[in-house]
């Protein structure tokens, strides 16, 4: 490969790292460092894509060794299906997100370090799905982390903090078990770079620290995707966080354990992976009732969107836990539908709060309030379906495919229960639609003249649109990516083999 | 020494698990601070003691592994700056509530 194709993985990573440098250095220049962060992310955005069609069209990783050091010793950049595929998609929320913070009427988006951070959320996320190096991956992580719990802490929202300490301190506490899991398997195995540790597992699946290392890895990518047991924290970060922030916290941070997960069953642990497997379609199953109830018990519509995320990451993992190659892709392809419906939904969310008398989003605030807002109306029902997972909607399309491979694996029992607690969603989706759009206001709501701008999610709803009456490329890609994680000798290969 | 180093790390976690679980926000702090302490003794010793003597150095003798060592000074760094970072928010939060009892902070409890 020649040097502008390995250095592509590099770029989704610097462009946003530099750009919030560049960023911090203009913080006295306000709306060049805005216009300036959104051109940067469509730069990114724009590198991103490039490195998806080249791995899509030449059928294998991008991998660079940094600084020219040798296989195993370096960190490698890999840019394969996978990753790239979750790139692309992180950036489309970002950018989403970013054209949301530029018309938003938030305290937040005046303060000079907004835009720096938000690029910095990029840059971690980013280079956690294009990393190589397991410790590479927890300094991404942390990165990601910081910078959120950062925006939160200095969110409009009066609990702002108290959400930002909670969260934080699960995350720090998640760190301290992938340190833990990093140092198991270096005794064990003396590497950190994800392909040669896959191979040395492989060969020897039994070291003594390995299953505290899975163990401690999980738990770890489970705090990171609040998944069940470890979700506490995910409702009250995600609704008192701003509403361009929490758009991205909901839909694409949560991905870095559906990532890890995905990871972990096809590379890293594959001799283990039928016990991880078992229980993550558990949890998932778990998650996916336990999410939808709670959100049809909630009063807040950010709060009920929060929840949803713990329902839909249930869908992801069960399809993980299923492990054949239909439901990888539908995990796959699930994943990325439900970041746009999610990361659409909130922002419409936060619309409706930014017009409404009081700024929230509870439901005794924002009754009968969408009356005067149409437009928005019809963006949170298309939206509502493609949660539900009802045509036209890529939502629907993500829902068929797993619920397609669930029958093709004969995993009745599962299904039968995701297969009913989806209706839940149709029940809060619904709910929250006619109490903001449908019911009389109280009394005489006086609206805000001006609220945030409806353009980020009218564009997310419209690929929301688009990916669901034209899913074919989305579905031919992630086919790609599930035949690729179902091989793990390619993944090894092709890092291993390059610079070697 | 090396069952020092392990009783020195299983000691600390106890501390920290014990100091985490406890009701006053800022011990519960102080517990995590010394978790992610015992963690850094626990990468410094997964390869730092096998030799004697430094990495890249022109002395002969056994070289002890210099990878852990760069671990642990990273894992130093966002721990510092993490920790930093918990700490300006709890000030936030006990001088909001004038309380470090966390059954007092309760706005996220609406």
């Amino acid at each position: 490969m020649s040097f502008i194709d390995t250095h592509l993985v590099l770029l989704p990573i610097a462009t946003p790292l530099v750009g919030a440098m560049l960023a911090l250095l203009l913080r006295r220049w306000g709306r060049v460092q805005a216009y300036g962060a959104a051109g940067t992310m469509g730069l990114s955005l724009a590198f991103s894509a490039l490195l998806l069609a080249r791995v899509i069209t030449g059928g294998e990783a991008v991998v660079l060794q940094v600084g020219g050091w040798r296989f195993p010793y370096g960190i490698s950049l890999v840019g394969d299906p996978l990753s790239a595929l979750f790139v692309v998609m992180s950036q489309l929320v970002l950018c989403a997100g970013l054209i949301y913070a530029l018309g938003s009427k938030d305290a937040i988006i005046r303060y000079p370090p907004f835009y720096p951070l938000f690029l910095l959320l990029s840059t971690g996320l980013t280079g956690a799905f294009l990393t190589g190096d397991l410790f590479n991956l927890f300094v991404f992580a942390e990165l990601l982390v910081i910078s959120g719990a950062t925006l939160t802490a200095a969110s409009d929202d009066r609990y702002g903090t108290e959400a930002a300490y909670k969260y934080f301190y699960m995350s720090l506490l998640a760190s301290t078990f992938m340190l833990l899991a990093i140092g198991s398997l270096y005794v064990s195995y003396g590497t950190l770079n994800m392909a040669d540790l896959a191979g040395r597992i492989a060969a020897r699946p039994d070291g003594s620290l390995t299953t505290a290392a899975i163990a401690l890895l999980m738990a770890t990518f489970m705090i990171k995707s609040a998944v069940f047991p470890f979700h506490f924290w995910q409702p009250d970060f995600h609704a008192a966080a701003p509403t361009a922030v929490s758009a991205m916290l909901s839909s694409v941070v949560v991905k870095v354990g559906v990532y890890g997960f995905l990871r972990m069953t096809t590379l890293l642990f594959v001799a283990q992976a039928p016990l991880i497997r078992a229980i993550l379609l558990v949890l998932g199953v778990v998650g996916v009732v336990f999410g939808g109830l709670s959100a049809v018990g909630t009063h807040n519509v950010k709060r009920m969107l929060a929840y949803s995320t713990l329902a839909q990451v249930g869908f992801i993992l069960v399809g993980i836990g299923w492990g054949t190659a239909p439901a990888l892709m539908a995990a796959v392809v699930f994943s990325f539908n439900h970041s746009l419906i999610k990361a659409a939904m909130l922002m419409l969310a936060g619309y409706v709060a930014s017009r409404a008398p009081v700024k929230s989003a509870s439901f005794d605030v924002v009754t009968g309030v969408g009356r005067q807002l149409p437009a928005a109306g019809v963006l949170f029902f298309l939206g509502g379906l493609g949660l539900s997972g009802i045509p036209p909607t890529n939502g629907f399309i993500s829902k068929l495919l797993l619920f397609r491979s669930g029958i093709e694996a004969a995993r009745f029992v599962p299904l039968l229960i995701i297969g009913l607690a989806s209706i839940l969603t149709l029940v809060y989706v619904i709910r929250s639609f006619q109490t903001i759009w449908w019911h009389a206001p109280p009394a005489e709501t006086r609206l805000k003249p001006t609220g945030d701008s409806l353009v980020a999610p009218a564009l997310l709803i419209g690929l929301v649109l688009l990916f669901g009456l034209w899913a074919e490329p989305l579905v031919k890609v992630a086919s790609d990516v599930s035949l690729w994680l179902m091989d793990p000798a390619l993944y090894i290969a092709a890092v291993g083999g390059t610079g070697g | 020494m090396e069952l020092l180093t392990a009783l020195t790390v299983g000691l600390l976690f106890a501390i920290g698990i014990f100091q985490m679980l406890r009701r006053n926000i800022i011990r519960s702090t102080i517990g995590l601070i010394i978790l992610a302490n015992a963690v850094n003794l626990f990468l410094l010793s997964t390869g730092a003691y096998d030799g004697t003597v430094a990495a890249y150095t022109t002395t002969t003798g056994q070289r002890s592994d210099a990878l852990p060592q760069a671990l642990v000074l990273t894992a130093i760094v966002i721990s510092m700056g993490g920790t930093a970072f918990v700490l300006s928010m709890l000030y936030i939060i006990s001088s909001r509530y004038e309380t470090a009892d966390m059954d007092d902070v309760q706005g996220l409890k609406h």
